[in-house]
C-alpha cells in the first residue's frame, strides 16, 4: 500500500480550529492547502511521531493563502 | 457494500488482517450527511464509532453552563475517527460533531458489534486498542500545537 500521510493543520494568527486529515503526499512549504472553504498556505511542516507501517505522521502550520477568501 | 479495501487505508486498522477488515467491512455503514447536519451530540449516549470516508466533519465542545456557546476545537477530514471515547470508556458524548461539507461521507460501527469483534479476535483487539490509543495521542500533539 502506497504511504499515507497523517497530517496535523494549525492555522497561525487567527482564530480556526485547525484540521487533523489524511492524505496521498505530504504537504510541503509553500503548498496552498483547502480546509473546508478556505485556501491556506503551508509555513512549516515537522515530523511529529515515527511512522508506523505506512503511515506518516506530521505537522503542518498554515496562515491564510494571500489574495484568498 | 463492500468497505474492505478502504477500511485498510484508516489508521485504526493499521496491522488488521486483510480477513479481520473483511469482518469490519461487514458490521460497517455508510451514510451521506449535508453541511451542518449533527451527527452526534454532547451529553448523548454513544452507541457509534465513526470514521470520516470523505469530506469534513467540525467537532463543537460546549463549556459547563448555558451560557457558554458552543466552540469548534477540530475538524477532522478524511480517514479520522470519533466517537471512540464512547467505545473505550462507554460514557456519553464528549463533544457535538456536525458535517462541515456536503456530501460529507462517514463509515459507521456500532459499539455492540465491534466490541464482540474484539472479544471474539483478540489480536483484532490488540490491534484496535493501540491504534485508538495512537489516534487519541495524536489529537493531544496536536491540540498542543493549537495551543502555542
Amino acid at each position: 500500500m502506497p504511504a499515507i500521510y497523517k497530517v496535523s493543520y494549525v492555522v497561525s494568527g487567527e482564530d480556526h480550529p485547525g484540521a487533523i486529515q489524511n492524505s496521498d503526499a505530504a504537504p510541503h512549504q509553500g503548498d496552498t492547502i483547502s480546509l473546508g472553504s478556505h485556501d491556506f498556505e503551508v509555513i512549516e511542516v515537522i515530523d511529529l511521531v515515527p511512522p508506523r507501517g505506512d503511515f506518516h505522521y506530521l505537522h503542518a502550520t498554515l496562515v491564510r493563502a494571500p489574495g484568498k477568501d | 457494500m463492500d468497505h474492505t479495501e478502504i477500511l485498510g487505508s484508516v489508521e485504526l486498522f493499521e496491522s488488521v488482517t486483510p480477513a479481520e477488515l473483511q469482518a469490519i467491512s461487514l458490521i460497517s455503514k455508510e451514510v451521506i450527511f449535508n453541511n451542518g447536519d449533527v451527527i452526534t451530540r454532547q451529553g448523548e449516549p454513544g452507541e457509534y464509532l465513526y470514521i470520516v470516508l470523505d469530506g469534513f466533519v467540525e467537532v463543537l465542545h460546549s463549556g459547563t453552563t448555558p451560557e457558554q456557546s458552543p466552540r469548534t476545537i477540530i475538524h477532522l477530514g478524511k480517514g479520522q475517527i470519533f466517537g471512540e471515547m464512547a467505545l473505550v470508556d462507554h460514557g456519553t458524548r464528549s463533544a457535538t460533531v456536525r458535517a462541515a461539507s456536503d456530501q460529507t461521507k462517514v463509515l459507521m460501527i456500532h459499539c455492540d458489534d465491534f466490541e464482540q469483534e474484539c472479544e471474539e479476535n483478540h489480536h483484532l483487539g490488540y490491534v484496535v486498542m493501540r491504534n485508538i490509543a495512537a489516534d487519541l495521542s495524536f489529537k493531544l500533539r496536536h491540540r498542543h500545537f493549537a495551543d502555542r
